[in-house]
Protein backbone atom coordinates (compact mmCIF):
# COMPACT_ATOMS: atom_id res chain seq x y z
CA UNK A 1 0.00 0.00 0.00
CA UNK A 2 2.86 2.36 0.85
CA UNK A 3 4.49 1.63 -2.49
CA UNK A 4 1.17 2.26 -4.23
CA UNK A 5 0.77 5.60 -2.48
CA UNK A 6 4.40 6.49 -3.16
CA UNK A 7 4.02 6.19 -6.94
CA UNK A 8 1.04 8.54 -7.01
CA UNK A 9 1.78 12.12 -8.16
CA UNK A 10 1.76 15.25 -6.03
CA UNK A 11 2.58 16.06 -2.41
CA UNK A 12 1.76 13.57 0.37
CA UNK A 13 -1.78 14.83 1.18
CA UNK A 14 -2.69 14.68 -2.51
CA UNK A 15 -1.24 11.18 -2.78
CA UNK A 16 -3.45 10.01 0.10
CA UNK A 17 -6.51 11.71 -1.32
CA UNK A 18 -5.87 10.11 -4.71
CA UNK A 19 -5.41 6.72 -3.05
CA UNK A 20 -8.77 7.05 -1.29
CA UNK A 21 -10.51 8.02 -4.54
CA UNK A 22 -8.92 5.11 -6.44
CA UNK A 23 -9.90 2.63 -3.72
CA UNK A 24 -13.48 3.92 -3.71
CA UNK A 25 -13.74 3.65 -7.51
CA UNK A 26 -12.34 0.12 -7.33
CA UNK A 27 -14.89 -0.85 -4.66
CA UNK A 28 -17.80 0.52 -6.69
CA UNK A 29 -16.54 -1.29 -9.80
CA UNK A 30 -16.20 -4.48 -7.77
CA UNK A 31 -19.76 -4.07 -6.49
CA UNK A 32 -21.11 -3.90 -10.03
CA UNK A 33 -18.98 -6.83 -11.18
CA UNK A 34 -20.18 -8.90 -8.22
CA UNK A 35 -23.75 -7.87 -8.91
CA UNK A 36 -23.50 -8.88 -12.55
CA UNK A 37 -21.96 -12.25 -11.72
CA UNK A 38 -24.57 -12.90 -9.02
CA UNK A 39 -27.50 -11.88 -11.18
CA UNK A 40 -26.39 -14.02 -14.09
CA UNK A 41 -24.99 -17.11 -12.46
CA UNK A 42 -26.04 -17.38 -8.82
CA UNK A 43 -29.63 -16.19 -8.66
CA UNK A 44 -31.38 -14.62 -11.63
CA UNK A 45 -34.57 -13.94 -9.69
CA UNK A 46 -36.37 -17.12 -10.71
CA UNK A 47 -38.07 -15.81 -13.82
CA UNK A 48 -39.33 -18.11 -16.55
CA UNK A 49 -38.24 -16.89 -20.00
CA UNK B 1 42.12 -17.06 -7.30
CA UNK B 2 40.18 -18.95 -9.95
CA UNK B 3 38.77 -21.32 -7.34
CA UNK B 4 37.65 -18.41 -5.18
CA UNK B 5 35.96 -16.73 -8.17
CA UNK B 6 34.22 -19.93 -9.11
CA UNK B 7 32.90 -20.39 -5.54
CA UNK B 8 31.59 -16.82 -5.50
CA UNK B 9 29.85 -17.34 -8.84
CA UNK B 10 28.23 -20.55 -7.59
CA UNK B 11 27.10 -18.82 -4.39
CA UNK B 12 25.64 -15.90 -6.35
CA UNK B 13 23.83 -18.26 -8.72
CA UNK B 14 22.48 -20.28 -5.79
CA UNK B 15 21.29 -17.12 -4.07
CA UNK B 16 19.76 -15.92 -7.32
CA UNK B 17 17.96 -19.28 -7.71
CA UNK B 18 16.71 -19.14 -4.12
CA UNK B 19 15.59 -15.56 -4.70
CA UNK B 20 13.44 -16.58 -7.67
CA UNK B 21 11.83 -19.41 -5.68
CA UNK B 22 11.14 -17.10 -2.74
CA UNK B 23 9.69 -14.44 -5.03
CA UNK B 24 7.50 -16.99 -6.79
CA UNK B 25 6.19 -18.40 -3.51
CA UNK B 26 5.63 -14.91 -2.19
CA UNK B 27 3.80 -13.97 -5.41
CA UNK B 28 1.58 -17.06 -5.22
CA UNK B 29 0.88 -16.27 -1.57
CA UNK B 30 -0.17 -12.70 -2.33
CA UNK B 31 -2.22 -13.77 -5.35
CA UNK B 32 -4.02 -16.41 -3.23
CA UNK B 33 -4.69 -13.81 -0.57
CA UNK B 34 -6.13 -11.37 -3.11
CA UNK B 35 -8.25 -14.07 -4.80
CA UNK B 36 -9.49 -15.23 -1.38
CA UNK B 37 -10.44 -11.68 -0.40
CA UNK B 38 -12.23 -11.17 -3.73
CA UNK B 39 -14.23 -14.39 -3.23
CA UNK B 40 -15.00 -13.44 0.36
CA UNK B 41 -16.11 -10.01 -0.83
CA UNK B 42 -18.35 -11.62 -3.46
CA UNK B 43 -20.02 -13.88 -0.92
CA UNK B 44 -20.48 -11.00 1.52
CA UNK B 45 -21.89 -8.75 -1.20
CA UNK B 46 -24.31 -11.37 -2.48
CA UNK B 47 -25.56 -12.63 0.86
CA UNK B 48 -25.46 -9.58 3.08
CA UNK B 49 -25.19 -6.37 1.05
CA UNK B 50 -27.95 -7.28 -1.43
CA UNK B 51 -30.20 -8.42 1.42
CA UNK B 52 -29.54 -5.21 3.31
CA UNK B 53 -30.66 -3.23 0.24
CA UNK B 54 -33.74 -5.44 -0.23
CA UNK B 55 -34.78 -5.20 3.42
CA UNK B 56 -34.37 -1.44 3.35
CA UNK B 57 -36.38 -1.19 0.11
CA UNK B 58 -39.13 -3.39 1.53
CA UNK B 59 -39.96 -0.80 4.19
CA UNK B 60 -40.51 1.84 1.51
CA UNK B 61 -42.31 -0.54 -0.83
CA UNK B 62 -44.76 -1.64 1.83
CA UNK B 63 -45.75 2.00 2.34
CA UNK B 64 -45.99 2.40 -1.43
CA UNK B 65 -48.26 -0.64 -1.65
CA UNK B 66 -50.55 0.67 1.10
CA UNK B 67 -50.81 4.00 -0.74
CA UNK B 68 -51.55 2.10 -3.94
CA UNK B 69 -54.35 0.15 -2.21
CA UNK B 70 -55.99 3.41 -1.12
CA UNK B 71 -55.56 5.06 -4.51
CA UNK B 72 -56.79 2.06 -6.48
CA UNK B 73 -59.90 1.37 -4.42
CA UNK B 74 -61.80 3.96 -6.49
CA UNK B 75 -60.83 2.25 -9.75
CA UNK B 76 -62.07 -1.20 -8.79
CA UNK B 77 -64.87 -2.39 -11.07
CA UNK B 78 -67.52 -5.00 -10.40
CA UNK B 79 -68.09 -6.95 -13.60
CA UNK B 80 -70.11 -10.03 -14.51
CA UNK B 81 -68.15 -13.26 -14.41
CA UNK B 82 -69.23 -16.30 -16.35
CA UNK B 83 -68.21 -19.48 -14.61
CA UNK B 84 -66.83 -21.74 -17.31
CA UNK B 85 -68.11 -25.21 -18.00
CA UNK B 86 -65.44 -27.91 -17.90
CA UNK B 87 -62.97 -27.36 -20.73
CA UNK B 88 -63.91 -23.69 -21.28
CA UNK B 89 -61.77 -20.64 -20.50
CA UNK B 90 -63.14 -18.34 -17.82
CA UNK B 91 -64.47 -14.97 -19.04
CA UNK B 92 -65.36 -11.62 -17.63
CA UNK B 93 -68.09 -9.43 -19.04
CA UNK B 94 -65.76 -6.49 -19.56
CA UNK B 95 -63.06 -8.04 -21.69
CA UNK B 96 -63.98 -11.55 -22.79
CA UNK B 97 -64.78 -12.55 -26.32
CA UNK B 98 -68.34 -13.48 -25.33
CA UNK B 99 -70.66 -10.66 -24.17
CA UNK B 100 -71.75 -10.72 -20.55
CA UNK B 101 -75.40 -10.89 -21.55
CA UNK B 102 -74.94 -14.20 -23.32
CA UNK B 103 -77.41 -16.62 -21.76
CA UNK B 104 -75.92 -19.06 -19.31
CA UNK B 105 -77.58 -21.97 -21.06
CA UNK B 106 -75.42 -21.35 -24.13
CA UNK B 107 -72.27 -19.93 -22.62
CA UNK B 108 -71.52 -21.65 -19.39
CA UNK B 109 -72.46 -22.18 -15.77
CA UNK B 110 -73.89 -19.81 -13.20
CA UNK B 111 -73.13 -16.13 -13.57
CA UNK B 112 -71.81 -13.92 -10.75
CA UNK B 113 -69.79 -10.76 -10.39
CA UNK B 114 -66.14 -10.30 -9.53
CA UNK B 115 -64.10 -7.30 -8.48
CA UNK B 116 -61.59 -6.35 -11.17
CA UNK B 117 -58.76 -4.04 -10.23
CA UNK B 118 -56.85 -2.10 -12.89
CA UNK B 119 -53.47 -3.44 -13.97
CA UNK B 120 -50.80 -1.76 -11.85
CA UNK B 121 -48.18 0.47 -13.51
CA UNK B 122 -44.85 -1.23 -14.19
CA UNK B 123 -42.40 -1.09 -11.23
CA UNK B 124 -45.29 -0.23 -8.87
CA UNK B 125 -45.59 -2.06 -5.54
CA UNK B 126 -49.15 -3.37 -5.70
CA UNK B 127 -49.50 -6.49 -3.53
CA UNK B 128 -48.18 -8.12 -0.39
CA UNK B 129 -47.37 -11.82 -0.36
CA UNK B 130 -47.59 -13.78 2.89
CA UNK B 131 -46.83 -17.42 3.56
CA UNK B 132 -47.48 -18.21 7.25
CA UNK B 133 -45.39 -21.40 7.09
CA UNK B 134 -42.18 -19.61 6.06
CA UNK B 135 -40.36 -17.33 8.51
CA UNK B 136 -39.19 -14.95 5.80
CA UNK B 137 -42.66 -14.43 4.36
CA UNK B 138 -44.75 -14.67 7.53
CA UNK B 139 -44.93 -10.88 7.84
CA UNK B 140 -45.20 -10.27 4.13
CA UNK B 141 -43.02 -9.40 1.16
CA UNK B 142 -44.04 -6.70 -1.28
CA UNK B 143 -44.76 -7.62 -4.89
CA UNK B 144 -43.92 -5.15 -7.65
CA UNK B 145 -45.20 -5.09 -11.21
CA UNK B 146 -42.58 -6.44 -13.60
CA UNK B 147 -39.79 -8.98 -13.54
CA UNK B 148 -36.90 -6.86 -14.73
CA UNK B 149 -33.71 -7.12 -12.70
CA UNK B 150 -34.45 -3.80 -11.00
CA UNK B 151 -37.93 -5.01 -10.00
CA UNK B 152 -36.62 -8.22 -8.49
CA UNK B 153 -33.97 -6.33 -6.53
CA UNK B 154 -36.75 -4.56 -4.69
CA UNK B 155 -39.35 -7.22 -4.14
CA UNK B 156 -40.97 -10.23 -5.71
CA UNK B 157 -41.88 -9.50 -9.33
CA UNK B 158 -45.21 -10.06 -11.03
CA UNK B 159 -45.16 -11.00 -14.73
CA UNK B 160 -46.93 -8.14 -16.46
CA UNK B 161 -48.91 -10.20 -18.97
CA UNK B 162 -50.49 -12.38 -16.28
CA UNK B 163 -53.52 -11.41 -14.17
CA UNK B 164 -53.24 -9.75 -10.79
CA UNK B 165 -53.50 -12.34 -7.95
CA UNK B 166 -57.13 -13.03 -7.13
CA UNK B 167 -58.30 -12.49 -10.71
CA UNK B 168 -59.28 -15.37 -13.01
CA UNK B 169 -56.36 -17.06 -14.76
CA UNK B 170 -52.77 -17.72 -13.76
CA UNK B 171 -50.94 -14.98 -11.90
CA UNK B 172 -47.17 -15.51 -11.96
CA UNK B 173 -44.78 -14.06 -9.39
CA UNK B 174 -41.01 -14.63 -9.32
CA UNK B 175 -38.53 -14.00 -6.54
CA UNK B 176 -34.93 -14.42 -5.48
CA UNK B 177 -33.88 -17.61 -3.72
CA UNK B 178 -30.51 -16.67 -2.22
CA UNK B 179 -29.85 -12.97 -2.76
CA UNK B 180 -31.72 -9.65 -2.40
CA UNK B 181 -33.43 -10.69 0.79
CA UNK B 182 -33.98 -14.23 -0.53
CA UNK B 183 -37.77 -14.05 -0.11
CA UNK B 184 -38.28 -17.48 -1.70
CA UNK B 185 -35.33 -19.12 0.08
CA UNK B 186 -37.35 -21.81 1.87
CA UNK B 187 -39.70 -22.75 -0.96
CA UNK B 188 -38.42 -26.31 -0.79
CA UNK B 189 -40.24 -26.55 2.56
CA UNK B 190 -43.63 -25.88 0.97
CA UNK B 191 -45.98 -28.82 0.51
CA UNK B 192 -49.39 -29.31 -1.09
CA UNK B 193 -52.01 -27.94 1.30
CA UNK B 194 -49.91 -25.02 2.59
CA UNK B 195 -51.60 -21.63 2.62
CA UNK B 196 -50.43 -18.57 0.66
CA UNK B 197 -52.06 -15.18 1.16
CA UNK B 198 -51.86 -12.23 -1.19
CA UNK B 199 -53.21 -8.81 -0.29
CA UNK B 200 -54.19 -6.61 -3.22
CA UNK B 201 -56.28 -3.47 -3.65
CA UNK B 202 -59.53 -5.47 -3.45
CA UNK B 203 -58.64 -7.45 -0.34
CA UNK B 204 -56.96 -10.61 0.89
CA UNK B 205 -56.85 -13.65 -1.38
CA UNK B 206 -56.08 -17.07 0.06
CA UNK B 207 -54.47 -19.74 -2.08
CA UNK B 208 -53.64 -23.34 -1.28
CA UNK B 209 -50.56 -25.06 -2.70
CA UNK B 210 -51.62 -27.82 -5.10
CA UNK B 211 -48.41 -28.82 -6.83
CA UNK B 212 -44.67 -28.15 -6.75
CA UNK B 213 -42.51 -28.91 -9.77
CA UNK B 214 -38.92 -28.36 -10.86
CA UNK B 215 -38.48 -27.26 -14.46
CA UNK B 216 -36.00 -25.65 -16.81
CA UNK B 217 -35.99 -21.81 -16.89
CA UNK B 218 -37.36 -21.92 -20.45
CA UNK B 219 -40.49 -23.98 -19.69
CA UNK B 220 -43.06 -21.31 -20.41
CA UNK B 221 -46.02 -23.66 -19.96
CA UNK B 222 -45.94 -22.95 -16.23
CA UNK B 223 -47.08 -19.39 -16.99
CA UNK B 224 -49.93 -20.45 -19.31
CA UNK B 225 -53.52 -19.41 -18.44
CA UNK B 226 -55.50 -21.79 -16.23
CA UNK B 227 -59.15 -22.29 -15.40
CA UNK B 228 -60.11 -20.79 -12.06
CA UNK B 229 -57.73 -18.43 -10.28
CA UNK B 230 -54.20 -19.61 -9.70
CA UNK B 231 -51.03 -18.21 -8.26
CA UNK B 232 -47.76 -19.53 -9.68
CA UNK B 233 -44.60 -18.71 -7.76
CA UNK B 234 -41.23 -19.31 -9.40
CA UNK B 235 -37.69 -19.15 -8.05
CA UNK B 236 -34.20 -20.44 -8.81
CA UNK B 237 -33.30 -24.04 -8.06
CA UNK B 238 -31.20 -25.47 -6.53
CA UNK B 239 -30.07 -22.82 -4.06
CA UNK B 240 -27.07 -20.81 -5.28
CA UNK B 241 -27.73 -21.83 -8.86
CA UNK B 242 -29.96 -20.60 -11.66
CA UNK B 243 -29.89 -23.89 -13.52
CA UNK B 244 -33.54 -24.78 -12.86
CA UNK B 245 -36.75 -23.28 -11.49
CA UNK B 246 -38.78 -24.37 -8.48
CA UNK B 247 -42.42 -23.70 -9.33
CA UNK B 248 -45.28 -23.65 -6.83
CA UNK B 249 -48.84 -23.83 -8.16
CA UNK B 250 -51.49 -22.61 -5.72
CA UNK B 251 -55.24 -22.35 -6.26
CA UNK B 252 -57.53 -19.60 -5.00
CA UNK B 253 -59.81 -20.88 -2.24
CA UNK B 254 -60.93 -17.73 -0.46
CA UNK B 255 -61.14 -13.99 -1.06
CA UNK B 256 -63.35 -11.34 -2.64
CA UNK B 257 -63.61 -13.22 -5.96
CA UNK B 258 -63.34 -16.81 -4.75
CA UNK B 259 -67.07 -17.54 -4.57
CA UNK B 260 -67.73 -16.32 -8.11
CA UNK B 261 -64.68 -17.95 -9.64
CA UNK B 262 -65.15 -21.26 -7.86
CA UNK B 263 -68.82 -21.19 -8.83
CA UNK B 264 -70.03 -21.58 -5.27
Amino acid sequence: MRRFIAVLPGPTPVKYALAVVIVLIALVALFFIYDWIGANLLDTGGTIQ
Amino acid sequence: MDESLSTTTRTTRARSGTGIVVKTIRGIGWASLVVGLLILGFVAQQLFVTSWFADRNQVQLEEQAQEYFDATAAGVEEVPYITPLPGQQSRTGSGGSVPAETPNSIDGGPRATILVEPAPPVHQAFAILRIPKLDKLRDGWTVVEGVERSDLRNGAGHMTHTPVPGQPGNSVISGHRTTYGAPFHDFDKLEPGDVIEVETAIGMHTFVVREIVIVKPTELWVTAPRDGAWLTLTTCHPKFSSRQRLVVFAELVDGPNAAAILGA
